[in-house]
């Protein structure tokens, strides 16, 4: 019993159990599948990435859709880091009146869910401010995200020590001075690593502007899949489009991360 | 038993019938006895209940003052089922997940004025329409004054339409020009067309005119032609001819009394119903 | 500025200014509804959409928003605790000694932490669910409970019966999706006991099953209950999503509400107040345990 649980704490051993393992699930639900009369038809798949034409090679739908998403989000991140900077500085600004602004602003956007937020801004405030559906959804996602930005802001700036802004002001420095020179250099290296993971989050909110029609990944698989009926197929490829993306960003993420504790 | 795995039992029995039919007769009776067994009528039965699934759609079916279901397929679902000696349960459901939940089971049949196209019929069998109506297209009023047919068909008009309908398939045909903006909800594509968000949207009568009715300075109907006039039918899984030729007999019986055209006065001609939803 | 009331004093010019812009944005919106939108306010019709009286039986009634909330809350109790079951096995097999289980555990929480959960919840539904029902025929058991003499104590625990199958997969995806973030919680809830403890743990002669439950554990709890706490919030919040699948849940009701009444900004509005209302109590409710403990 003992010889066996040394075995198979073997590293090779137990990454070739973990790959056994893994195979027969992937095996197991594709036949499962198969015996339940599904008819797999991945060929088909191949041609929603790009398609060989004269001209060369034409991106598919799915890329198309992938690089909607990615502008949507870069686009909804920038919003929300000027927006939770913004309100970052409010909260922290020791005005009566800012404060509870940014307060109440917190609040309510962090307890509304995602789904029924992006309904209110593209049906209730859409119209009020002739909000096109792609604009609305970058506004919805940038105020989503903004509460949780400056959460990092605000922690990034207390995590500076506080005898550096007693130096700043010894040395005859403005709070605005030693804001921009001395602590909002130093508190960058602890904010990027969750601003990163705040990125990967985003990109996961943003497949839910799909709801209202935006022609991102998501709402491009469902469009797919409405005219194809190949549902596990188009899903399980998204899925794999989205994994690609979020690691890659998330092992970025914990490499700026390990770069920054090393300093 | 699964749908699925009875699914595969009746292919397996089908093509046992096939082969066997010249040797052995006996063989071939009992396989459509089992196929008489496996019909979702016999289930309907043996439950004692009839889950029918539906997407809301006015006045096809929607919401009245209590939060209760009421509209046409409504009374259809509830006539069948007396008919049947049955409950009646109603599964509503939105309309881009419809037939992939009729087909893993969710429901026995979806009645939710489902116009029958080929497309469609791939993947489930339709009985006979027990509905007719034509697509028609529901537009923004200033957006497309003084619009002709042809002036649809621009790169600058957007269309607004329910996605996995009829109308989005007609539309890319008519105007293969235009954008085409797919939402989940009827009542999110005429929001759109309502806003200015998109020129128009299209889908079957009587509720773009009732719309336009009830929006006169927003919204009109520009045409009165139907550009597809569709039958709408029961759509149920495939292979199972018994269900097939209950539903037909059932709307045909209804048909020759009259009752299909009483109801279908009622909720798409008439406006007493609309008491009934919200003032 | 000296005969203000003491909360005012320390206003600043820096406050009015901020207070002039939200003025002018609350007029501009007032102005742009009133004006270019014409659009016409039925707030009297939402209350009886919460709560109705019944004239032909009588009685008060829960229309569709209520019904909707129920479901909603019914479903984030049953999902948090389906996760937390699954959240603290993974989060210790997450710890576990053996490669193959840490291995299996990760790609697990990766996956579900990576892929959006709009996707997931597709998967889920349309993959897994109906093989479920089926397979433990739900369905059936489910209607002969609404049938039968006790119908009403168990629509008190799970709503109408016969949608108990959609209330299911509801339940079972958003617990499947949360339990990778409580797992990722648990895990470093038993990191954070130091080795050395673990490690005396061993030589005193305990076994990993006595070192969990008497040295890890405890302490771990301590640890974890604040953000768990923020993940059960975030549940409720991310119970919204199931709506897409067709489940009944406040989010659904009030799509189904707009589809029959156009009631857009009325519904919308007061749906998200209730979800305000809810996860706001709960937050302050929390805040204030954790201040106790």
């Amino acid at each position: 019993m003992r010889r066996l649980r040394r075995t198979l704490n073997v590293p090779a051993v137990a990454v070739a159990l973990y790959a056994a393992i893994m195979a027969g699930i992937v095996w197991a639900s594709y036949t499962g599948a198969q015996q339940m009369g599904y008819n797999w038809q991945w060929y088909r798949v191949p041609k929603y990435f790009y398609t060989l034409t004269e001209g060369g090679i034409q991106p598919g739908e799915i890329l198309i859709g992938l690089w909607a998403s990615i502008r949507l989000s870069a686009a909804a991140f920038a919003l929300a880091t000027l927006l939770g900077a913004a309100v970052a500085m409010l909260r922290m600004s020791g005005l009566i009146v800012g404060k509870g602004v940014s307060v109440v602003y917190l609040e309510l956007i962090r307890n509304i869910p995602l789904l029924v937020l992006l309904y209110l801004f593209y049906y209730v405030l859409g119209p009020i401010f002739g909000l096109t559906r792609w604009s609305a959804a970058i506004l919805t996602l940038a105020v989503f995200h903004s509460a949780l930005i400056s959460e990092i802001f605000r922690a990034g700036i207390n995590s500076v020590a506080r005898g550096q802004w007693e130096a700043a002001d010894a040395i005859g420095m403005s709070r605005a001075q030693a804001s921009i020179y001395i602590i909002i250099p130093q508190s960058v290296r602890f904010m990027l690593p969750p601003l990163t993971g705040e990125a990967v989050h985003l990109i996961k909110s943003s497949a839910i502007v799909s709801v209202i029609a935006v022609a991102e990944l998501t709402t491009v698989g469902r469009n797919i899949i409405s005219d194809s009926y190949m549902s596990f197929e188009i899903w399980f490829t998204v899925a794999a489009v989205y994994l690609a993306l979020t690691l890659v960003l998330s092992f970025g993420a914990s490499a700026l991360e390990r770069r920054f504790n090393l300093n | 038993m699964s749908t699925t795995r009875r699914k595969a039992l009746l292919l397996g029995l089908a093509f046992a019938a096939t082969t066997s039919t010249i040797t052995q007769p006996a063989l071939a009776q009992s396989a459509t006895q089992a196929l008489s067994q496996e019909s979702v009528i016999e289930t309907i039965k043996q439950d004692g209940v009839i889950r029918i699934g539906l997407s809301i759609f006015t006045p096809w079916s929607m919401r009245d003052k209590n939060g209760e279901l009421i509209g046409f397929e409504l009374d259809v679902g509830r006539a069948l089922a007396e008919d049947m000696g049955v409950e009646v349960e109603f599964v509503p459901t939105s309309w881009d997940g419809i037939i992939p939940q009729l087909v893993s089971g969710n429901f026995d049949v979806i009645i939710s004025g489902m116009s029958i196209t080929p497309e469609r019929n791939l993947t489930v069998n339709f009985s006979d329409p027990y509905a007719f109506s034509g697509l028609t297209i529901l537009a923004n009023k200033q957006m497309t004054e003084g619009f002709s047919d042809a002036d649809y068909n621009s790169a600058d008009v957007i269309f607004a339409a329910r996605r996995g309908g009829t109308a989005p398939v007609v539309i890319a045909q008519l105007f293969p020009e235009a954008q085409l903006l797919l939402f989940d909800e009827e009542a999110a594509s005429v929001q759109e067309v309502l806003n200015g968000n998109a020129h128009a949207t299209m889908f079957a009568e009587p509720a773009p005119s009732i719309e336009a009715r009830r929006y006169p300075d927003k919204l009109h109907v520009p045409f009165d032609k139907p550009f597809l006039a569709t039958g709408e039918g029961f759509a149920l899984r495939k292979g199972d001819p018994d269900a097939l030729n209950f539903f037909n007999n059932w709307i045909a019986v209804r048909t020759a009394s009259g009752w299909f055209k009483e109801r279908n006065d009622y909720w798409f001609k008439g406006v007493e119903w609309q008491s009934q939803v919200a003032d | 500025m000296r005969r203000l009331p003491p909360m005012l004093r320390g206003l600043r010019w820096p406050d009015l200014l901020i207070l002039a812009v939200l003025a002018a944005g609350i007029g501009y919106v007032a102005l742009t509804i009133e004006g270019t939108l014409s659009y016409e306010w039925r707030w009297h019709l939402i209350p009886d959409y919460i709560l109705r009286w019944r004239e032909d039986r009588g009685e008060w009634f829960a229309n569709l928003l209520l019904q909707g909330l129920a479901t909603t809350i019914r479903i984030s109790i049953y999902a948090s605790v389906l996760a937390l079951v699954l959240g603290v096995l993974l989060g210790i097999a997450r710890c576990a000694q053996n490669l193959t289980v840490r291995l299996l555990a990760r790609t697990y929480m990766e996956l579900l932490r990576n892929i959006p959960p709009v996707v997931i919840i597709f998967i889920f539904f349309f993959f897994l669910s109906q093989q479920l029902i089926d397979a433990l025929d739900l369905n059936t058991w489910a209607r002969g409970i609404a049938r039968g003499d006790n119908a009403a104590i168990w629509e008190f625990f799970f709503g109408d019966m016969r949608r108990f199958p959609s209330l299911i997969s509801g339940v079972i995806v958003l617990a499947l999706f949360e339990s990778a973030f409580v797992g990722e919680i648990v895990r470093a809830g038993i990191q954070s006991t130091p080795k050395g403890q673990r490690e005396a743990a061993r030589t005193i002669g305990m076994g990993p099953v006595q070192e969990m439950r008497y040295i890890v554990l405890p302490q771990a709890m301590r640890k974890v209950t604040p953000p768990m706490a923020n993940q059960f919030i975030s549940l409720i919040k991310d119970s919204s999503i199931i709506s897409l699948i067709s489940v009944q849940d406040l989010t659904y009701k009030t799509v189904e509400l707009v589809a029959s009444t156009r009631l857009i900004f009325e519904a919308w509005i007061t749906t998200a107040a209730l979800y305000f209302l809810m996860c706001f109590g709960l937050s302050l409710l929390f805040r204030r345990l954790e201040r106790r403990l």
